[in-house]
């Protein structure tokens, strides 16, 4: 093929010369420092006037309240969680050293004398574990519910009964924020496991019945589960004194007798010895409100002396 | 306001954005640290136990 010949180049027009346009675009107007000084005449606008400066200042104070109040969920939710969880590690830290420093003797044989805790305002004495919360639901409890208390971990209310003790040892714990302890709480159903652990001793409870469940117990399936031993309606087992204590219940703040040693029952002089050895739960309720508080619960359902590497059944559960 | 306190930040640019951050997280510390601990008491959603 013979080379093809080059293209003719189009010719160029002729330049055009376009006359310069003067207007009145002032460069020096950007190059003046005083531009940016505090000078209100100077600002390009015109002074915004009284009404409009008050608008915006509305404006802004609500905006800057709306930001405070997200501020104070996420101080709520997450900050004091961390403050929390430093307090509950250094109670945790205590009741471990102390527990490994000093030797006691092993709980009495007769299940009716128990070693007496020592037990100090603010400082851990048990450990608690929700084993169907997973296994890393653990809290050391401290003594005492004031908010002090419990912002190191659930607090067990002056005056109750111990764990193991027959009464009812009851715990109170947040449900929302400084850790959370109680957070799931109304997820508990009965015959879950509540595991505390002392010195010298695990005690395991379970939580009753509910009360929809207390009429058709015995012929409830699930009352046969392995996990449901020792669980029945207190009121076939301890008497109508407890016909009002089931698994789960939600009450004013001003309730104090579901911490009694008999759950409603604050007059009751029953001996120690007819007493269910109990636990109770109580935390807020509906979560981030304190209208109400949420209780639960739970009846003793087995013990067992503290040894070196064991840990009772009822933990794996879940 | 905000505009107002931004006239107010002295120096050139990059200063007064640095002076801005330093700011917020000022009042954010003090709020966190000073007013919500001490407002969160008062307030009626956090109580746990019974009377």
């Amino acid at each position: 093929m013979p080379p093809r010949p080059p293209r003719p180049r189009p010719v160029d027009p002729p330049t055009e010369v376009i006359p310069r346009i003067e207007d009145d675009y002032d460069d020096e107007y950007y190059d003046d420092d005083e531009y940016y000084d505090d000078e209100p005449n100077k600002a390009a606008p015109p002074p915004d006037s009284m009404a409009r400066k008050a608008v915006r200042g509305f404006g802004e104070a609500l905006i800057t309240m709306g930001l405070v109040v997200l501020l104070f969920v996420v101080y709520e939710v997450y900050v004091t969680d961390l403050l929390s969880a430093e307090k509950q590690e250094d109670a945790t830290a205590a009741l471990d050293s102390e527990w490994s420093s000093n030797v006691v003797t092993p709980p009495p044989a007769d299940p009716n004398r128990q070693s007496k805790l020592n037990l100090i305002e603010g400082k851990a004495f048990a450990k608690m574990y929700i084993p169907v919360f997973g296994n890393d639901w653990k809290f050391s409890v401290v003594e005492g519910t004031t908010d002090k208390h419990l912002e190191i971990g659930p607090g067990h209310y002056k005056d109750t009964a111990e764990p193991g003790e027959a009464g009812n040892f009851a715990i109170a714990g947040h449900r929302v924020g400084k850790g959370a302890p109680f957070n799931d709480l109304d997820l508990l159903e009965s015959c879950n496991a509540v595991v505390v652990q002392t010195q010298t001793q695990w005690f395991v409870y379970r939580v009753l019945p509910m009360s929809s469940e207390v009429a058709g117990w015995a012929s409830n399936p699930k009352s046969k589960q392995p996990s449901c031993a020792g669980v029945a309606p207190l009121s076939t087992t301890f008497g109508d004194a407890y016909a009002k204590t089931v698994g789960q219940e939600i009450v004013v703040p001003t309730q104090g007798e579901v911490i009694a040693p008999i759950p409603h029952q604050v007059g009751a002089t029953v001996p120690a010895d007819k007493q269910a050895r109990l636990l109770t739960l109580t935390t807020c309720h509906p979560r981030f409100s304190d209208k109400q508080r949420l209780i639960v619960h739970a009846i003793e359902t087995k013990s067992y002396p503290v040894a070196n590497g064991f840990v009772p059944p009822e933990m794996t559960e879940g | 306001m905000y505009g107002w306190i931004w006239r107010h930040l002295p120096g050139p640019l990059y200063l007064r954005i640095a002076e801005a951050v330093v700011l917020v997280v000022g009042i954010v510390a003090l709020l966190m640290f000073v007013v919500f601990p001490w407002a969160e008491p008062k307030l009626p959603f956090n109580n746990v136990t019974t009377q």
